[in-house]
């Protein structure tokens, strides 16, 4: 568990990232890392939702099953990727560059499904 | 306030608030509220307020009854802030303070708060744009030549300051745009690009100033024509006329041709509200895939909304056969589905392109 918490924080402190967590399939939160301004609690619960609603929706579309989801929005950004029964949501600022930070939050995805499994 | 009467003072509030919800009109909840204010309980009167409005959607009352609480809310965040202030100074808590006397309206303090903020953070240009926004306020209320010389002073100050101030330079590029000064304000746009190369809003703000005439570079004659014609010469983006339904759709349909045109983009889609232009393997308006683009703009429209970061504008999902992109603006979104190894970038300026564009009215229909 420590492993985890500590990938989580070491990806907080990216520039440009406001937190990140890992919160099981059912939002339940196994580690959590957020700037004092952030609800973690609303963060947490939005990315259930969101994730659940994007899973239903591509399988009764047809189209497998969701590995990651990138969103843009006027003052902020954030990334989900799907783990192997949690996600990893990171929270970025309006001015972070994404496909920059990728590399460094794929790493963090591997090490926290190393770390759910020996763990 | 002793304790006999502040009894009273809640006897008679537990007597409004049944009255409220057992008779609600609008002089119920006023004079719950108004109970509220003179406690100096200015949350429980917004509360009041908000409810009252939800119930009476029109009455004035109820409007002035919430405005008289949120100002003595912002009242009471002031004198926190000024606390704060003296405490610890900062850029960021002088602006906030700031903001707020913009929003009171309160003139006098907001100069001497920028200009103390300015003296203490010298290289600070914040003082300065939040000294021009209040200009710009007034300006386009009373159109005075005057307040418009001072909010182009202020901005170009914070500009030169800080050449990547995004929010001076939009400011300042909105407002020359509006007076004629267009060649001048696509300067201070095209930088504004340069750092938001995702906002979609500016892209289509971009569009629309593009296609008006332009009156030259000087400033002062161009702010006087203003005040003396007692309009401004250019309309706002938002109340430019929106080109309508068919016309958006006749225009975007050579955009999504080009969406569907990227190697590895199977299916392309432009909606409109109820709408929707198809390109590629599409079989009809109940393919699953429009469906799932729906729902996945919808649901992160709301993630964005609930998390205060503003509109959710692009949404990348990767699954097991490729991406889905999708890119939405107001009620206009664009959306593809695309094989692995698909150029990503491309397809969303592609799809970025066509929201944007169904966006402004540019005049085509006139021409």
């Amino acid at each position: 568990m420590n492993k985890i918490h500590d990938a989580v924080a070491d990806l907080h402190r990216l520039p440009g990232v406001k937190g990140a967590a890992v919160l099981t399939t059912d939002g339940m939160v196994a580690a959590q890392s957020f700037d004092k301004t952030m609800n973690s609690d609303v963060v947490v619960g939005l990315t259930s939702y969101l994730m659940m609603t994007t899973k239903r929706t591509l399988a009764e579309g047809g189209l497998g099953a969701c590995s990651q989801f990138v969103l843009h929005a006027t003052n902020g950004k954030a990334v989900f990727i799907t783990l192997e029964d949690s996600y990893l949501v990171v929270v970025f600022d309006q001015f972070a560059d994404v496909s920059q930070a990728s590399k460094e939050v794929q790493e963090t995805a591997l090490r926290i499904r190393r770390a759910s499994r020996l763990g | 306030m002793h304790l006999i009467q502040r009894m009273k003072v809640w006897k008679d509030l537990r007597r409004l608030e049944q009255r409220a919800r057992e008779h609600p009109s609008p002089s119920t909840f006023v004079d719950l509220g108004q109970v509220y204010i003179n406690l100096e309980m200015h949350d429980k009167a917004e509360r009041v307020g908000e409810d009252g409005l939800t119930l009476f959607p029109k009455s004035t009352e109820m409007r002035q009854l919430l405005d008289c609480a949120r100002r003595g809310l912002r009242g009471k965040k002031t004198a926190a802030l000024r606390a704060k202030l003296t405490r610890s100074p900062s850029g960021k808590l002088f602006r906030e303070l700031a903001q707020l006397f913009v929003e009171l309206g309160d003139t006098a303090a907001l100069h001497a708060t920028c200009q103390e903020w300015s003296i203490r953070f010298p290289d600070d240009p914040g003082s300065w744009v939040v000294q021009g926004q209040a200009q710009l306020m007034n300006f386009y209320r009373d159109l005075a030549a005057r307040e418009g010389h001072e909010a182009v002073r202020c901005l170009q100050r914070a500009v030169t300051m800080d050449r990547k101030d995004g929010q001076a330079r939009r400011l300042l590029g909105e407002l020359l745009y509006r007076i004629g000064a267009v060649r001048a304000a696509e300067e201070h746009l095209e930088a504004v690009k340069q750092l938001t190369p995702d906002d979609i809003e500016l892209e289509a703000l971009m569009h629309h100033v593009a296609g008006l005439d332009d009156y030259g570079n000087d400033i002062d004659a161009l702010l006087q024509d203003v005040e003396r014609h007692g309009c401004l010469l250019h309309p706002s983006l938002a109340a430019a006329p929106k080109p309508d339904g068919d016309e958006a759709m006749t225009r975007a349909r050579g955009g999504l041709s080009q969406v569907a045109e990227i190697t590895g983009v199977r299916k392309a889609t432009f909606i409109r509200g109820s709408k929707a232009l198809i390109k590629g393997a599409i079989r009809d308006g109940r393919d699953p895939f429009l469906r799932v683009v729906r729902v996945v703009a919808k649901a992160a429209h709301r993630f964005a909304k609930r998390l205060d970061i503003g509109n959710a504008s692009k949404t990348v999902v990767d699954c097991d056969f490729g991406h889905v992109c999708i890119c939405v603006y107001g009620d206009v979104l664009a959306a593809a589905q695309c094989d692995r190894g698909t150029d990503l970038e491309q397809v969303m300026a592609e799809l970025q392109e066509l929201v944007a564009g169904a966006l402004h009215s540019v005049g085509e229909s006139h021409e």
